[in-house]
């Protein structure tokens, strides 16, 4: 009780270091799982992976392409529930229960292609970029606005039309079109923390700058990289499902868009389901994701941490 | 004081005034008890450190809290409003009589209790408020005339219709106009060609009404000031027009938060003599809050200090600063620089201000207290008058104050 | 001045960005496939080929097909479009008037709801009007439109029976002139009510499918906007005369969070653009979207660059009006602060 409030001493070691960092990130999921429209989105995902995961116990995989729609020609347009078809069958007898299961599987690939590999891209190009400077920033910069000049979703569409329709092509056109993005995110992380104290306090001990890199500007960056990355992840399923509903898909793949487009032509006829459930598929994904990065955004909020 | 009535020099009197906070870590208690009376025509400073609850404190007068998260936990603010002729704002016309004096009283209201709608009467007639930083607290996306209009339209309607010579009018549409309560429907009507000729009229009484309200802060040109924007303007520009708004319906009260901080220097200077010669000409009271001892001991009539949450000692500013009776106005002084006391032995009192989440019932400056004796750490002191007009709130009295060795220069700034 | 050079600069950045846009607009048809491949049939005989080749230039090299292509778009000539049997300059008008009423009515509803919505939201934060915003705000970018379409359509057209598909009724279509292609505005300028209102009918769900992806845009950034200056001083300030609630929201802190709201028009235009496409799909609207899906699927690549060109032109355009407004009033703001 009597003891003055003195400053106590505080002693940092590597261990503590290491302990701070754990607590940190344990602070963080609690903070991501104290949101509950973030809990909901992770539910969701978790849904969405073990479908994927699982697809061929859920489903008898069609042989020899599990990619492939199953066509019953004994069981065209049966609505929900008949002849054993949970979600009724399309104009051409495919099962959308078997779509929807296995497309889970084709939008995960597809967003994980897409986003792995534009981040991969857009990282270096961008740390280059910011790193360098001089001619070599402007030039790829430049480069960069020229392709943000146009907007996405028709950006990708006129590269998968130039390409054919292939749900390969769409993968490829996605990832040509969304790299800029990283690249603007990291040039301007790069550029940001070269001006903070402590790369100046590195360089000062003589670290290269390499090291720097590595050591210093590489770890502030992954926060808004993250972020990012988890909202693209919705992000081109919903465009890759446009396109692929535009045309851009081969025809008859287990394609949630593809599927919505195959569903359109009964609507008028009264056959909603081919269509619905699909579709719905691809707003849960997208959802999901929005979801979590909004999430991971507002628990990374430096300015929210202390309190 | 029977029946809760003031006496007829108090204006407004805090009773108990408790405003906390909630926080993820805990209950604030930022406001804790705080009594004190202003009055009539007087200037009371509140002084004390960043995050004292002064600013809380002024702002409760106005009911401008941030509530949720704040609470009002309880106490009351009583304000007994001067009863003023409605046509002319006491400028003197021909219902009131010449004098344009503020003679009877008001009724005796709880500035924390009343209805949203009296309370926006009170806000900005009765009581004004000006603020720390003028660039902030002006519009930035408003003329200087725009904003200071709406303080008349406000308040004011009437005098204003009679000026425009609409004393008369009937159209439900100029009414609400004066008021600016325009309905969707209005603005319809205000495009007939009668109603645009009233409306320009209204906007033209209004416009003198605003540049008389600005010439009288020594604005130069104040008619050309009217369109401008305010980052058109210098900071004292922006105060003068801060203060000018605020003193617009001649208020009883002006609550002044930090109205100088902002400034430089010698902007400053001008800036309070302004306030100082308008309030006397116009017997307003002034609520001056400043973290600054030197600037509150030049224009306050009275001083408060307040600490953690509380005042810790009241009273008239030269018993004030003759005779600093509270450890903490002493620490305050010591940490003043002024002229005469060499350099280098200017003192800051040693430790920080205590968190108030939850604070003990005990001194709140105990634990930096230099004379702390056995008892400031378990009981709590209440404010009990040394003299008529000066209360502390401390369990030494002032004897064994001046016989005790002053250790606050321990820590050199 | 400073604003000056920013326009001026922004200015100068322009015509290069532009010609960054059409040299990838053309690299891309020259890498896939060949750019007549619509001309083209499997009974054509080599030299037959050729002569189609040599018509459209495609013998000379890649530099001077380029310079060609821009001297035929500088001259107004987009080429040959295929998939409508006409000139792409010829049918480009026609169409953009249908999807600019389309796009127009749909922004016009976005601006309204989505100010609407976060003003709503940003003042009663954390109540049911809030919850409703993040909820529109949410759910409407993770809306695939096409298929927000078609459910419109199961059950407005295919259900219910009462929305209408295309963009006109055949016989009032008939019975006024079109001046503008708008057909709204031509109705109105024909004075027929009954056309004005088989317009507005074809165009209610279109548009209101198309716009509830902007209109979360602007109403996400509208209420955060709304949010940050109602922690402002002069909010204070502005209770403190003793101003009525909604006159403070209204006049001060929504005036205030529309000048940060301007930077997503830009964000708004783009994505009601693309969403055109599908949405123009769905309700066979005979816009310039529908028209690229149909290219993209038959290779009809004059469209396609033309397409390509011209919305890039017209995404960097209105971001730049945007940015310098904003650049405009930020200034005030960032000064005044």
């Amino acid at each position: 009780m009597t003891n003055p409030p003195q400053s106590s001493n505080i002693t940092i070691t590597k261990d503590s270091a290491f302990s701070v960092k754990i607590n940190r990130f344990l602070a963080l999921l609690q903070r991501l799982l104290s949101n509950p429209t973030t809990v909901i989105g992770l539910i969701i995902i978790g849904l969405m992976l073990s479908m994927a995961i699982f697809a061929p116990w859920i489903t008898t995989a069609n042989i020899p392409d599990p990619y492939q729609m199953p066509r019953d020609w004994g069981a065209v347009r049966k609505p929900p529930g008949e002849m054993g078809y949970l979600l009724g069958t399309t104009n051409e007898g495919g099962d959308v229960f078997y779509g929807i299961v296995w497309g889970s599987r084709t939008s995960l690939q597809l967003s994980i292609y897409v986003v792995g590999s534009t981040m991969i891209i857009g990282t270096i190009i961008g740390s280059i970029a910011g790193l360098l400077g001089g001619w070599v920033d402007e030039v790829l910069m430049r480069i960069v606005d020229v392709f943000l000049s146009i907007p996405e979703l028709i950006f990708a569409l006129a590269i998968a039309a130039v390409l054919g329709p292939s749900f390969t092509n769409i993968i490829i056109a996605l990832s040509l079109v969304i790299w800029v993005k990283y690249a603007r995110i990291m040039r301007a992380q790069v550029l940001q923390i070269k001006q903070n104290d402590f790369v100046d306090a590195a360089r000062i001990v003589g670290d290269s700058k390499f090291n720097i890199y590595i050591k210093d500007i590489l770890p502030n960056a992954v926060t808004p990289v993250t972020v990012q990355a988890t909202l693209d992840m919705g992000n081109v399923v919903l465009i890759g499902a446009t396109l692929s509903f535009i045309g851009l898909s081969e025809a008859g793949i287990a394609e949630w868009g593809v599927l919505v487009s195959e569903g359109q032509a009964g609507i008028a006829s009264g056959r909603w389901w081919a269509s619905t459930f699909p579709g719905l598929m691809i707003f849960l994904w997208a959802l999901a994701f929005n979801l979590l990065g909004d999430g991971l955004r507002d628990a990374l909020d430096p300015r929210l941490e202390d309190r | 004081m029977p029946n809760n009535q003031f006496e007829n020099n108090v204006l407004a009197k805090v009773k108990d005034l408790k405003v906390h906070f909630n926080s993820k870590r805990g209950v604030v208690h930022a406001v804790d008890g705080v009594d004190f009376e202003i009055l009539n025509g007087e200037t009371l400073g509140l002084v004390g450190e960043t995050g004292c609850g002064k600013s809380v404190t002024g702002r409760s007068f106005l009911r401008l809290l941030p509530i949720p998260p704040g609470i009002i936990k309880g106490g009351a603010v009583n304000f007994k409003a001067n009863l003023v002729c409605t046509r002319c704002s006491g400028r003197g016309c021909s219902e009131c009589g010449k004098s344009g004096h503020k003679t009877e009283k008001g009724e005796q209201v709880d500035l924390l209790k009343i209805s949203d709608t009296r309370m926006r009467e009170i806000r900005g007639d009765r009581i004004a408020m000006i603020f720390q930083d003028p660039g902030k607290a002006l519009n930035p996306t408003l003329t200087v005339g725009a904003q200071m209009a709406e303080v008349f339209l406000q308040h004011r309607s009437l005098e204003i219709l009679d000026m425009a010579g609409l004393g008369q009018i009937k159209n439900k549409a100029i009414l609400r106009f004066a008021k600016q309560d325009v309905k969707l429907f209005d603005k319809i009507l205000l495009l007939l060609p009668k109603a645009r000729k009233q409306k320009l009229k209204v906007q033209e009484a209004v416009k003198i009404m605003v540049s008389k309200a600005l010439s009288e802060t020594q604005v130069p040109n104040p008619l050309k000031l009217l369109d401008r924007f305010p980052h058109e303007l210098s900071g004292g520009m922006r105060q003068r027009v801060m203060i000018a708004q605020a003193l617009a319906c001649n208020p009883d009260l002006l609550i002044a938060d930090e109205p100088t901080t902002a400034l430089d220097v010698t902007v400053e200077a001008r800036i309070l003599e302004l306030i100082r010669e308008l309030q006397l000409k116009r017997k307003t009271s002034v609520l001056y809050i400043s973290h600054d001892l030197s600037l509150v001991r030049r224009i306050c009539d009275r001083v408060a200090v307040m600490y953690a949450g509380r005042i810790v000692e009241i009273g008239k500013a030269e018993e004030i600063f003759a005779n600093p009776s509270h450890p903490y106005t002493r620490g305050l002084m010591a940490a003043v620089p002024s002229n005469g006391i060499p350099r280098g032995s200017l003192s800051a009192i040693k430790g920080t201000v205590p968190e108030l989440i939850d604070p003990p019932d005990s001194c709140r400056f105990s634990g930096r207290c230099p004379y702390e004796v056995n008892g400031c750490r378990v009981n709590d002191p209440k404010l009990r008058k040394i003299t008529e007009s000066h209360s502390v709130a401390c369990f030494i009295n002032d004897a064994s104050l001046s016989w005790c060795a002053p250790s606050f220069e321990e820590e050199r700034v | 001045m400073q604003l000056r050079d920013y326009i001026i600069r922004r200015l100068m950045v322009l015509p290069i960005l532009i010609l960054g846009v059409s040299i990838v607009v053309f690299t891309l048809t020259r890498v896939g496939g060949s750019p007549i491949g619509i001309y083209l049939s499997h009974e054509m005989t080599p030299e037959e080929v050729l002569k189609i080749e040599e018509r459209f230039g495609l013998d000379k090299p890649v530099l001077v097909q380029y310079i060609q292509w821009l001297k035929g778009i500088v001259s107004g000539d987009f080429g040959w479009s295929g998939v409508a049997s006409a000139p792409v300059a010829e049918v480009f008008p026609i169409k953009l008037a249908a999807t600019l009423e389309l796009a127009t009515a749909a922004g016009l509803v976005a601006l309204f709801l989505g100010i609407t919505l976060g003003t709503f939201a940003g003042a009663r934060r954390n109540r049911f009007p809030d919850h409703l915003t993040r909820i529109v705000a949410v759910s409407g970018a993770s809306l695939p439109q096409f298929w927000f379409g078609i459910l419109l359509l199961i059950i407005f057209w295919a259900q219910l029976g009462i929305a209408p598909i295309g963009r006109s009724d055949a016989t009032i279509f008939a019975s006024i002139s079109h001046p503008t292609g708008l057909y709204t505005i031509d109705a109105i300028l024909a004075g027929s009510i009954r056309a004005l209102w088989d317009a507005i009918w074809h165009l209610i769900l279109p548009a209101l499918t198309l716009g509830y992806g902007a209109t979360a845009i602007i109403a996400r950034m509208m209420r955060s906007a709304l949010v940050e200056e109602l922690q402002q001083d002069y909010v204070d300030a502005a209770r403190a005369k003793g101003l009525a609630e909604k006159l403070v929201i209204k006049r001060h802190a929504r005036r205030n969070a529309l000048v940060p709201t301007i930077t997503v028009i830009g964000l708004t235009f783009g994505f009601l653009l693309q969403g055109t496409i599908t949405i123009e799909i769905i309700y066979r609207w005979p816009g310039i979207g529908r028209w690229m899906a149909d290219s993209v699927l038959r290779g009809d690549q004059a469209t396609l660059m033309t397409y390509v060109l011209f919305t890039s032109v017209l995404f960097l355009l209105v971001n730049l009006i945007v940015d310098v407004i904003y650049a405009n009033l930020d200034r005030r703001v960032t000064l005044g602060k």
